[in-house]
């Protein structure tokens, strides 16, 4: 392999960082660990064949860096309503990739939670964290994704761990924002569900400039743990989104994953869901909906390894402008996984010319007794439609948003989210649909 | 007394295609129900469609006047808005959007457009239940999708519900009756009778006489190969129910 000088800027930052950070030495080691590793590797590239799609150029170029604590201009309790949701949460606000305090709040957590930043747990419970870092969560081969989830071992200055010890149930849902101002924010969340736990945990991105946002998420399910996972993409058309979630899944837990991918000049994001145990579920409805020059790439991979799993995926995309929106999508049955049912699909939206979408989904399939399916499609408004509404009064260009909201909405709708979840979904799809939509 | 619609000379064809309309004349006025028959490919349906401003049909002589207005330089949803209204005959289904959500978008639209204020969510709801019972339709249809999942005949009461609710100056029914069994056929023109006003002109477009049992017409016209080749009062349709059409294809 070619040595690149990919890791320059960030060894310069780490170095910086390190310098004024306030951890325990095996964590530092561990960082330095990554960062070498990271040297190696560099950054993907499009002879990859899961990147071959995507333009890391917008990123690659003149990669942000993290700020140092305390830069960047914090958000106002204004400015964060519009992405809150309308009930009662506990609230952890990440700016920049840090902690906010003050921004954050919550009522008293029940007995069995712990929910707190990453750096508040190193201090006051290092053991939830034990292990955490080390290796990777999740199986399947290592890929490209690799890169991102590295430099975030190394340079991430904080995030959120969520446990909950077995059969606690947190009704209140957990709201973590992501703001980012121009610099890059490498933040974590770990959610450990024990057996039968259940959880609802809403991560919405905002902010921008020309900043970067780089999260690593790691889940793991207990027996019968139930985990919902609201995420709502929304940062300024000039930053860029990379995101590694990786999940484990053990007997009969279930992963809810609902995201809507809008913000960001350049975004990808990779999930890895391994259903370890017999009778897991993994449910990802997502859309994303793209204009301008905006790129998005949501790639997902379900590695069936126990009994009766199922796994449904339904991805909406929409595309105006010049955007281009990739879904690779691959669900792998490991030999013995008997009785798996899994489904995927990805519908597209073309609403230019211009726009262009690539969607992938892939099965590979080593059991027996399965029941698989996967498809895609690219379509443009119907005709019929847009005349019906027309033929009574309604404009044009309503009726085309109205036409597009109802492509849209129905990966919320058919999420199962509850009310607060789905209508802080909706909200978000109807700002885009009246500042976006073209 | 001017009449509300006025065509003359209007032909029309698919572009680059063959002429379908060779030259229709046509008055209605206010109050008046007029029914168009004729054979299959006669141009009926096409005609609906030029006067509704559907894409894909291109106008090549001819004016439409509707009350005095050039309706063909007005864009569908404009139309609509000033008061045409088009019962298809093959209703579209439109998954996702809800129908009560269309309705109130298409009613406040044409409220908007003659300068009255928009209804909100009570005043609209009160405005439909009245609808659905001068039609005695149930409420079921309206909590659903545009059209999806409705029966033929559920679809075509649809039509006639949302005729109801944005009250048309000029009502087209597309071959309203195609596909209705009798109890549905029924259903739908008492609706459509219910409807009639001295305000208010209808024009069906239909295939079979036997729409004409339940809504007697004032005027009765064929359209044979693109032209209006014969008309009458309401009792031409049942001697054309008995002679049929060759003759008059024949005579134009």
């Amino acid at each position: 392999m070619l040595m690149t000088d990919d890791s320059a800027p960030f060894r310069a930052a780490f170095d910086r960082l390190r310098a004024t950070a306030d951890e325990p030495v095996w964590l530092t080691t561990h960082r330095g660990r990554a960062m070498d590793r990271f040297a190696l590797m560099g950054f993907p590239t499009r002879r990859q064949e899961a990147w071959r799609f995507t333009d890391l150029e917008p990123l690659t170029a003149a990669p942000p860096l993290p700020a140092a604590a305390g830069d960047g201009d914090l958000p106002t309790p204004a400015s964060l309503a519009p992405w809150l949701l309308p009930v009662a949460t506990h609230r952890l606000v990440l700016v920049n990739g840090r902690f906010a305090p003050a921004l954050s709040a919550g009522p008293v957590l029940p007995a069995g939670v712990w929910l707190a930043s990453v750096a508040e747990t190193l201090r006051q419970r290092p053991d939830l964290l034990d292990g955490a870092f080390r290796g990777r969560a999740g199986g399947g081969a290592e890929g490209g994704e690799e890169a991102f989830a590295t430099l975030n071992a190394a340079l991430f200055t904080d995030g959120v761990v969520l446990v909950l010890e077995p059969g606690t149930v947190l009704e209140t849902p957990v709201e973590i924002i992501h703001h980012i101002t121009s610099a890059a924010a490498h933040a974590r969340l770990h959610i450990v569900l024990g057996a039968g736990a259940r959880a609802t945990v809403v991560e919405t991105a905002t902010g921008g400039g020309a900043g970067w946002a780089n999260t690593v998420g790691v889940v793991t399910l207990d027996a019968g743990a139930v985990l919902t996972h609201l995420h709502i993409q929304a940062e300024d058309r000039a930053a860029c989104h990379t995101a590694v979630m990786r999940a484990v899944l053990a007997d009969r837990a279930r992963y809810e994953a609902c995201a809507l991918i809008t913000g960001g000049r350049l975004s990808r994001r990779d999930v890895a869901v391994t259903l370890a145990g017999d009778a897991a579920e993994f449910r990802l409805h997502c859309a994303y909906l793209l204009d301008g020059g905006q790129e998005a790439t949501l790639s997902v991979r379900a590695d069936h390894l126990g009994l009766g799993c199922r796994t449904e995926e339904v991805v909406k995309g929409v595309l105006a402008g010049a955007s281009h929106g990739v879904f690779l999508g691959t669900v792998a049955v490991a030999p013995g996984a008997d009785g798996t049912d899994a489904r995927q699909l990805n519908r597209n939206l073309l609403l230019s010319p211009q726009a262009r979408v690539d969607t992938k989904p892939e099965l590979q399939i080593l059991a027996d007794d399965v029941k698989c399916s996967h498809g895609a499609t690219v379509g443009s408004l119907d005709e019929a439609s847009l005349f019906y509404l027309q033929a009574r009064g309604i404009d044009p260009e309503t009726a085309r948003r109205m036409l597009v909201e109802a492509f849209a909405v129905d990966a919320i709708d058919a999420a199962g989210l509850s009310e607060p979840l789905a209508d802080l979904a909706r909200r978000h799809l109807r700002r885009w649909l009246d500042g976006g939509a073209s | 007394m001017s009449k509300l619609l006025e065509i003359r000379g209007l032909r029309a064809r698919i572009p680059g295609g063959r002429e379908v309309l060779k030259g229709i004349d046509l008055d209605v006025g206010a109050g008046e129900v007029h029914a168009i028959m004729g054979p299959n490919g006669a141009g009926k349906s096409t005609l609906s469609s030029v006067l509704a401003g559907k894409p894909g049909y291109e106008v090549t002589a001819g004016t439409v006047l509707y009350r005095g207005r050039d309706l063909l330089a007005m864009p569908a949803d404009e139309r609509a808005r000033e008061g045409v209204f088009l019962a298809f005959q093959y209703p579209v289904e439109i998954p996702g959007v809800n129908n009560m959500y269309f309705l109130r978008a298409a009613l406040n639209a044409g409220r908007r457009q003659r300068g009255q204020a928009e209804l909100d969510a009570q005043q609209f709801l009160k405005a439909v239940r009245e609808r659905l019972k001068l039609l005695d339709i149930g409420d079921d249809l309206l909590r659903r999708a545009v059209n999806v999942g409705f029966s033929g005949g559920e679809k075509k009461r649809n039509e006639i519900f949302q005729m109801a609710m944005l009250e048309p100056a000029l009502a087209i029914l597309d071959e309203t009756d195609s596909g209705l069994d009798i109890d549905a056929l029924r259903a739908v023109s008492d609706g459509v009778n219910r409807l009639r006003d001295p305000a208010r002109a209808i024009v069906m477009i239909t295939h079979y006489q036997r729409l004409l049992d339940y809504i007697v017409p004032d005027r009765v016209h064929v359209l044979a190969d693109g032209r209006i080749v014969a008309s009458g009062d309401k009792t031409f349709a049942t001697e054309l129910e008995r002679t049929g059409y060759a003759h008059l294809g024949d005579a134009a």
